[in-house]
């Protein structure tokens, strides 16, 4: 089933990216600054919370800077994707109403696009990077792993939301202040160390609190990634996917009637 | 060799009376039994559609047709029953899904030829092709958005007619477009057709369908009427409806006439001997008109007169310009008007019908009070037939 529908994707591949790639150019087609506001939202939050929480809360971390930028780009991937994601089938009537392919490539394809934004975004921190001189090591080879986990939860979680938001419309609502709420009960801001063993082990529970430490493990201190971390992410992320391609599944068959 | 099975589908749409759209209102709701009406959409059909057939699907409004295609196409499952669908098909529901006003014409070209399963070489090969097919060669750059309406859908018809479809699906996306634009699809319909393509069209142009359509479904409120042979089942569609009560005429019996006789109805007959108000143009009619007398009556004159919606008088005649000469009637009775074949093309016509002595004065006079609707069977444009041939 799953290898079937995964050849089936393969087989609209170019559907998936000729619509991600469309939504991307649409995005920065009326704007003078074009592709360059993708870089000014990371650095103007970065400025922002820089200054606040290295003066006003002292936390002492090993390039502070770079610790916040990434923390802010790999969470604004996660809002991103999952706000785009909401809309997916919901912003997309004729495509679901007037013709047939399988839904969950709108899903996908809007995580795509949410991808191809925060790569932009990523130039910033590797400017960062050279400008900090960071010495890179051989552990960036972790990398790779832990973005596609990242991107397996984002996509689960796109896919469960593009499909409870066709039946219940306050699901965006209420994933805005989920989303806000995660973005501070994530260890983006500080280190998950600042909290007690008992307290830590609740944040802990936060999947995307391991992709963002192992991410700075790996690319900012030159240390190999967390084996516990990245299991614990890796399960996390399968669980996410599946559960939802489940709702997804549950809810699929009724969309063009319901929207 | 069937290349869709349709067995015994059913659809039923589910109307709550109060939609629950939010998370509040369904958790809410849950103390509640939900309160909803069903709505058949389609009930029981059941056909097959053969390799290189084209089948068409007819019915008044509401009576399941999108519905049905849709569920062909796999955009809606059925409540109930099976779809098997044994080639590659190609909904044209709509023409130009995707389109992005922002993007060019080339861009919007891209992307919707991609929706329509075209590979991305298949696509590059063909853009000037489809730009030059839609005579928008100069526009390849512009944005859609500054396209005229015409401009788009020609765009998009040049684009969708690109694929290669084994099985095609065809909804009224005919009907938008000027006459040259029609035109060109019914000409691209036709290629199709003879490329051995199998189709599902679905029109209220019972002309294309008559001039196309192996077989056609008739659907009337969600159930299947009739399949058949396009002309059988067009014929049941036209005629099968019952005829309506003509509307009373509101004149006052004195401005009618003396009333010594009066007409107490008018109905018309089809070519298989049955009450209709739609006639397909060129069938023959009969017109009945029953009367009533008071008393004994010698020669009256019966008339017709016949009207265009507009109300242009179209014809007229009665049983004194006809050389039919009536001795006498008394009580109830009727007069036939046999028509052989209706010259009019297409559209609705009012019929006033009269009862006079020979010196004019009125009996009874009904103007306009009957109408009938005659529906198109050629493409032939206007309101009349003329017999003539082109010769050279």
């Amino acid at each position: 089933m799953a290898f079937e529908h995964l050849r089936t994707l393969y087989d609209y591949r170019n559907l998936i990216w000729t619509l991600a790639w469309g939504d991307f150019k649409q995005r920065y087609k009326n704007s003078v600054l074009g592709y360059f506001w993708s870089l000014l939202e990371p650095l103007l939050m970065l400025v922002v919370l820089y200054v606040v929480f290295s003066n006003l809360m002292r936390i002492q971390v090993e390039y502070y800077q770079l610790f916040l930028l990434l923390g802010i780009i790999l969470w604004n991937f996660l809002s991103r994707a999952t706000s785009m994601g909401l809309n997916a089938i919901l912003g997309k009537p004729s495509m679901v109403q007037k013709i047939y392919f399988p839904r969950d490539i709108l899903a996908i394809s809007s995580c795509i696009t949410a991808l191809l934004m925060s790569i932009f975004e990523s130039l910033v921190f590797v400017a960062f990077m050279a400008a900090f001189r960071v010495p890179l090591s051989a552990n960036l080879i972790y990398v790779p792993l832990v973005l596609v986990l990242l991107f397996l939860v984002a996509l689960g979680l796109s896919l469960a939301l593009a499909a409870l938001n066709v039946f219940y419309r306050d699901v965006q609502f209420i994933w805005a202040v989920v989303l806000q709420a995660g973005f501070f009960a994530t260890p983006i801001l500080y280190p998950v160390t600042i909290f007690g063993k008992e307290l830590q082990r609740i944040f802990l529970l936060n999947p995307m609190a391991h992709i963002i430490m192992a991410a700075r493990d790996t690319i900012i201190y030159s240390t190999p990634a967390a084996a516990g971390s990245l299991l614990y992410a890796g399960v996390a992320a399968v669980l996410i996917l599946l559960i939802g391609y489940a709702v997804f599944a549950h809810y699929e068959p009724r969309f063009a009637e319901e929207m | 060799m069937s290349v869709i099975d349709v067995e015994h589908v059913g659809k039923v749409f589910r109307i709550p009376h109060e939609k629950r759209t939010t998370v509040f209102e369904a958790l809410t709701g849950l103390l509640r039994p939900t309160d909803y009406e069903t709505f058949p959409a389609l009930r029981d059909v059941t056909f097959s559609v053969e390799e290189g057939e084209m089948l068409g699907i007819i019915g008044e409004n509401g009576s399941g047709k999108s519905t049905l295609l849709k569920i062909l196409a796999g955009i809606m499952r059925p409540t109930s029953g099976t779809v098997s669908v044994n080639r590659r098909l190609t909904p044209f529901l709509e023409l130009g899904v995707g389109f992005n006003p922002d993007f060019t014409a080339v861009e919007n070209i891209r992307t919707y030829a991609t929706i329509m399963g075209l590979s991305k070489r298949e696509i590059n090969d063909k853009v000037d092709e489809i730009l030059a097919f839609a005579g928008l060669e100069t526009f390849r750059d512009a944005k859609l958005k500054n396209f005229s309406s015409g401009m788009q859908v020609r765009l998009a018809f040049s684009t969708a007619i690109q694929t290669d479809p084994e099985i095609l699906l065809m909804d009224e996306v005919l009907a938008v477009g000027d006459m040259e634009f029609q035109q060109k699809c019914m000409d691209v319909l036709n290629r199709y057709r003879n490329e051995g393509v199998t189709i599902v069209f679905v029109s209220h142009d019972l002309g294309s369908v008559r001039r196309f359509c192996d077989r056609t479904l008739l659907l009337n409120h969600g159930e299947q009427v009739a399949l058949d042979e396009t002309d059988v089942v067009i014929d049941r569609y036209v005629y099968g409806k019952m005829a309506e009560e003509p509307v009373a005429p509101a004149a006052e019996a004195a401005s009618r006439g003396n009333m010594k006789v009066e007409i107490t109805g008018v109905t018309f007959f089809n070519k298989f001997g049955a009450e209709s108000t739609r006639f397909n143009a060129f069938d023959p009619m009969t017109v009945r008109i029953f009367y009533s007398a008071r008393e004994r009556i010698a020669g009256p004159v019966f008339g017709i007169a016949l009207y265009s919606e507009r109300g242009e008088h179209l014809y007229g005649t009665n049983t004194e310009l006809k050389d039919v000469s009536i001795g006498y009637i008394s009580g109830e009775g009727h007069i036939d008007l046999r028509i052989d074949r209706i010259p009019m093309l297409a559209g609705r016509f009012l019929l006033t019908v009269a009862v006079h002595t020979h010196s004019g004065e009125r009996y009874d006079w009904q103007d306009k009070a009957y109408s009938f609707d005659v529906i198109p069977t050629g493409r032939d444009a206007g309101l009349f037939d003329i017999p003539c041939i082109w010769r050279r």
